[in-house]
């Protein structure tokens, strides 16, 4: 049980961590690191919450392929740019309130889902894989096209601008 | 409870990044945050309600997939900008015009 609480207590510091270094920091790499430490987090809740396969996924596809292109995006920018680029914030209370008030919205709604520490449910693969492959099929392969249409967007937009 | 007040905050981070940040690839880390606590959130849900464990995998991992294809096109839109106007501030954009 104590495992369980640490595991649980440095996934949720990574999380909040890396969320406080993508608000707070003005350096742009520095914040796709912070968004990577918090990638990491969530693949360690999704570990805490019996999904391993989900933590997998988590790992390989976000802070294997979705940061890369945001440090590759990163690097286009800082060389059309011009110089390093600095992040600007319009730091101010209005906004702050805002997210607050959202955050407290989602807790006194959902508040009484909520109940006990630990789940008890839990899944690995196999379990996944009935589900994708067996009822959800449909769902599934609409997953695999919007994919390869998200890849022919980009390559639309990319390759756009690379014959002009 | 704790997980819940978690993902909550985060989110509340990430629609505050998104609401002050003025670059659009922060913007796109803000909507990353938005998305990662709220598949923890459903995850954490549907666990204590008792869901099955392989609908619950199979319904985030469709999250994860709609928020990897957002983040692709994102950051494809904001890299085609950079290369064609050297724009990437969202006030830049609003003199873009279809």
């Amino acid at each position: 049980m104590t495992l369980t609480i640490l595991a649980f207590a440095l996934s949720g510091l990574l999380m909040a961590g890396g969320a406080a270094v993508v608000a707070l920091t003005r350096d742009l790499m520095r914040m796709v690191i912070g968004l990577g430490t918090f990638l990491l987090g969530v693949a360690g809740m999704f570990l805490f919450y019996g999904q391993a396969f989900l933590a997998t996924a988590q790992v390989f596809v976000y802070v294997g392929g979705v940061l890369v292109l945001f440090v590759f995006a990163v690097m286009v920018v800082h060389r059309s740019s011009g110089g390093r680029p600095v992040l600007e914030s319009r730091h101010d209370i209005g906004a702050a309130v805002i997210a607050l008030g959202v955050s407290g919205m989602v807790i006194l709604s959902l508040q009484d889902s909520v109940g006990g520490w630990l789940p008890a449910s839990a899944s690995g693969g196999a379990a996944i894989a009935t589900e994708l492959l067996g009822g959800h099929l449909v769902v599934f392969e609409l997953l695999g096209a919007l994919l390869l249409a998200a890849l022919v967007a980009v390559l639309v937009i990319v390759g756009a601008g690379e014959r002009r | 409870m704790t997980a819940l007040v978690l993902c909550s905050l985060v989110f509340g981070v990430g629609l505050y990044v998104v609401l002050t940040r003025r670059e659009i690839i922060a913007i796109l880390a803000g909507v990353e945050l938005m998305l990662g606590s709220a598949n923890i959130l459903l995850v954490a849900l549907a666990s204590f309600a008792g869901a099955d464990g392989g609908v619950i995998g199979s319904v985030a991992l469709a999250v994860l997939v709609v928020a990897a294809a957002e983040a692709a096109v994102g950051l494809a839109l904001v890299v085609s900008l950079a290369r064609r106007s050297k724009r990437s501030r969202v006030e830049e954009l609003l003199e873009v015009k279809g």
